[in-house]
């Protein structure tokens, strides 16, 4: 198979993993107050976990002693930190002393690490159409 | 139709030594004299026929294979936007990239058309 843009592998594979990291992060805002999860205790901040891969299958196109790696997102980990306990004795979720727990989330974290992974993805993006107008502009070696 | 058939059947006649040749000078050539005659005038002179052989399928199959790469590309592109499309598991810019790089090597293969059609032209341009 022909290799138009060459290392566009990797990069697509890193748009994917941000791209991941993003819906994460959308769904820890979600349920930024989430009392009650499917397993009856609140919601649970989830993280990325990013992972190099060896990509073997573009192994013949790189400089020798280089193999092309690949981002990926082998599981999506729970954060171990306590839930955050507010004193609210009216909530249907609240405990014998008048605390209900809510979801171990700080919003600020949260936004900062939305930049981030949108930021990533927009370096990606640039390295996309960086190698697409490098190619373009190699076949303008050909017009005179 | 496939825009790309087309191109194929115009590349690959162009690539046979023999099409290049155009009709009115293979009449204006001399007739060969047959290798019997020349064997009587003087024997052994003549070089053994057929010790060089004609490669075939070199150049021309290299070109229909790229054709075919380039078609191929084509229809990852148009499947990936089918997926995305029919709500699949494809994301966005796997979509746009394989449409990039279909649209790159299509224009690839116009300028290599036009580099073998330049050259033709050259050729037919040639004072014999």
């Amino acid at each position: 198979m022909i290799n138009i843009l060459t290392g566009i592998d990797s990069t697509s594979s890193a748009l994917n993993a941000e791209r991941i990291r993003m819906d994460v992060v959308s769904q820890n805002i979600a349920n930024v107050n989430t009392t009650r999860g499917p397993d009856g205790k609140p919601y649970t901040r989830h993280q990325v976990v990013f992972e190099a891969v060896l990509n073997d299958q573009f192994a013949s196109t790189s400089p020798p002693g280089s193999r092309p790696l690949e981002v990926r997102v082998p599981r999506v980990e729970l954060d171990r930190r306590p839930a955050r306990l507010v004193h609210q004795p009216n909530h249907p979720h609240a405990d014998a002393n008048g605390m209900v727990s809510l979801p171990n989330i700080n919003m600020y974290e949260e936004m900062v690490d939305l930049m981030s992974a949108s930021r990533a993805f927009e370096a990606n993006l640039s390295a996309v159409k960086t190698a697409r107008s490098m190619a373009l502009q190699t076949l303008s070696i050909g017009k005179r | 139709m496939n825009p790309l058939s087309a191109l194929r059947s115009l590349a690959v006649p162009a690539m046979r030594p023999e099409s290049m040749v155009p009709a009115n000078l293979e009449a204006a050539k001399p007739k060969s004299i047959p290798f019997t005659e020349l064997e009587k005038l003087s024997p052994g002179i003549l070089p053994l026929p057929n010790t060089v052989q004609p490669t075939t399928g070199g150049f021309e199959k290299m070109v229909t294979d790229f054709v075919g790469e380039v078609t191929a590309k084509q229809g990852e592109a148009a499947n990936s936007v089918n997926g995305l499309m029919s709500g699949k598991n494809v994301s966005l810019h796997q979509t746009m990239i394989a449409m990039e790089e279909a649209s790159i090597s299509f224009q690839l293969m116009v300028e290599v058309r036009n580099k073998l059609l330049e050259s033709y032209q050259e050729l037919m341009r040639m004072q014999v």
